[in-house]
């Protein structure tokens, strides 16, 4: 509501205000996930203050991908984040949002935890097992192309849908057996009793990387588009940051998160920051001219997806190339 | 004065099948303007698809579910599963609720000992304890069944007890003076004297139950309406989830008749 009466107080200024190459936004909204990312860097600092003077800025965490979508359908937030599934879901269903910027890579911040009094050495092994991931994320989707990979019929174990704090109470009780999900409960499961068979790295290698991307309302990027590399520019001073200052780093993450700060520690590590100048690579976003790996990682994700019947259909790939636009980091960078 | 009074009695009675025949006119008047009103607004565009799907698409989701299925399990799968936990947990909150509500409702001593207990959880919100139950009892279908009883339980008793302390102390005497022992007293006059509101409780507890189906589903749960809605929301495939709601909705309409038929056979007096 207060979005749409500054919309309206924006209209009515552009009408009485002589006319101006661009119009500054009285206000702009970062939805951010839950996650270990440079984004809190760029937060904690204040960068996108210093970028945006005079334009009240605002944080909204967000608990994950399915909040996020709901949140970017809602028109809630201006600039948001979201994992490859989510990402798959987004596009396909139409949201009017752009994929502008690698906010992370995830590394060993999410693993496949086993029990170890299980015998469980091999993906095999997890047959009339208990198996916990929480449906519709990273980790479920990395779950199912493991298991499809090494041949194993995921019908032949019980894979339950349970939120990350619940696993982490489920594992403690003995209820599961296995479970795919993430930091910080990833910790409290291989701390009583588990080890770790796979880390959401390590599929990254056979060819399914997960990642988060920073994406950016259309009707926002429209009307703002130099906003759009002022956000990506504090993104990337953040990127920087992460990257240069690693133990100043894990007290920001530390303090922005309630974590102690070896948890803090050790999931900056399993995280992956891609540098800027870096994320126009063919390994990642790519160029303007030439899309990079991000997209077929979006169809392979969405394609699983509407096997799943989770998706109506499979877009066709220019749909996801459109969707990733670099146009506004290139110019961020100076390509 | 008498006469216009009785005769207006008999014309109203005389007229009572139309009455009848026109509530359900009106009622069939109001699900037409929804359905009307929601065609509308989806065939002309005003509302996003993925918010508001179109009547036909939830009608495609709804055979595909009963066809193919959803997510291994079809829509009779589901709802099979759902009604079992709601049906098993609202049978014990009968069983249960409905004895304690009579001892409490005749003794005050009962009553003092177990008020504190049963005012204390009923106002807390359900998915506050689930958080508990799933701790205490892990995540399979006793702390999913536990959850539906508790949100059941609290009508059932609090409505027995109100029906038992409001029976007529005039029946409890005559039936004495005739030499009823406690037995007579419970079988003879509280419990038909009670019947009526005890049905009116069980009632609003069976809503209760439903009303906390999705919450007791989200925790690992495969199949289910509750899940299925929950899973569906997740994909942003609205026409499952509001498909759901209706399934969800109807089947509380049939349990709610079915109860209210089950009583006019049992208490040909309740006027429910």
């Amino acid at each position: 509501m207060m979005k749409k009466l500054a919309t309206l107080a924006l209209a009515a200024f552009a009408f009485t205000a002589p006319a101006r190459a661009e119009d500054k936004p009285a206000k702009v909204t970062v939805g951010y996930l839950n996650l270990v990312n440079a984004q809190l860097v760029t937060k904690h600092l204040g960068l996108l203050a210093k970028e945006m003077p005079g334009v009240d800025i605002k944080y909204v965490k967000v608990g994950g991908g399915g909040d996020m979508l709901r949140a970017i359908a809602g028109n809630d937030v201006d600039f948001g984040g979201l994992g490859n599934p989510p990402t798959a879901i987004g596009a396909t269903r139409a949201l009017p949002i752009k994929g502008i910027l690698v906010i992370n890579l995830l590394d060993y911040v999410e693993s496949l935890v086993v029990r170890t009094d299980k015998n469980i050495s091999s993906l095999k092994d997890l047959k009339g097992k208990t198996v916990a991931a929480p449906f519709g994320s990273t980790t479920h989707y990395l779950l199912l192309q493991a298991l499809k990979d090494e041949g194993v019929d995921p019908a032949s174990m019980k894979i339950i849908d349970l939120a990350p704090s619940d696993i982490a109470a489920a594992w403690l009780r003995g209820d599961i057996d296995a479970a795919w999900f993430w930091e910080p409960n990833l910790d409290k499961a291989v701390k009583n009793g588990g080890k770790i068979l796979i880390t959401s790295g390590e599929m990254t290698k056979r060819g399914y990387p997960t990642w988060d991307i920073g994406v950016v309302m259309n009707a926002f990027a429209e009307k703002y588009p130099s906003y759009v590399e002022k956000f990506i520019k504090a993104e990337c001073e953040g990127i920087d940051f992460w990257l240069k200052n690693p133990e100043k780093t894990a007290e920001i993450i530390a303090e922005e998160l309630s974590l102690p700060l070896p948890d803090a520690t050790r999931m900056m590590k399993g995280t992956g920051m891609v540098p800027c100048n870096k994320q126009l690579t063919e390994e990642y976003l790519g160029t303007t001219a030439k899309k990079g790996k991000f997209v077929d990682t979006l169809v392979s994700t969405a394609d699983f997806l509407a096997k799943q019947e989770r998706l109506p259909k499979l877009l066709p790939r220019a749909d996801f190339e459109a969707f990733i636009q670099p146009a506004y980091l290139e110019k961020v960078v100076g390509r | 004065m008498a006469i216009p009074m009785s005769a207006d009695r008999t014309q109203r009675r005389s007229w009572r099948p139309p009455t009848i025949s026109r509530s359900m006119l009106l009622s069939t008047l109001t699900v037409a303007v929804l359905l009307a009103a929601w065609a509308i607004v989806t065939e002309m565009g005003w509302a996003n698809e993925l918010f508001l799907p179109k009547p036909q698409a939830v009608w495609a989701a709804f055979v595909k579910t009963m066809t193919k299925g959803y997510q291994g399990a079809t829509l009779l799968q589901h709802l099979g599963a759902s009604l079992y936990r709601i049906l098993v947990a609202f049978a014990l909150a009968c069983l249960i609720g409905i004895p304690l509500g009579v001892v409490m409702g005749v003794s005050k001593n009962a009553r003092a000992l177990l008020n504190p207990l049963i005012e204390f959880y009923r106002p807390l919100p359900p998915l506050g304890l689930y958080t508990l139950l799933v701790m205490w009892l892990g995540i399979g279908e006793s702390s999913k069944l536990s959850l539906l009883f508790l949100a059941g339980l609290p009508g059932v008793v609090i409505s027995t007890i109100q029906a038992v302390t409001s029976v007529d102390p005039v029946y409890v005497r005559a039936a004495q003076s005739l030499g009823a022992n406690r037995r007579h007293l419970l079988f003879h006059v509280y419990l038909p004297a009670a019947g009526p509101l005890i049905l009116a409780g069980m009632r609003i507890s069976l809503g209760f139950t439903y009303t906390v189906l999705v919450a007791a589903e989200i925790v690992a749960a495969s199949a289910g309406i509750g899940w299925m809605i929950w899973d569906a929301a997740k994909f942003l495939l609205s026409d499952v989830v509001i498909m759901g709601l209706i399934v969800l909705g109807l089947t509380g309409v049939v349990l709610d008749l079915m109860m209210r038929s089950i009583a006019k056979l049992l208490m040909p007096w309740s006027r429910t």
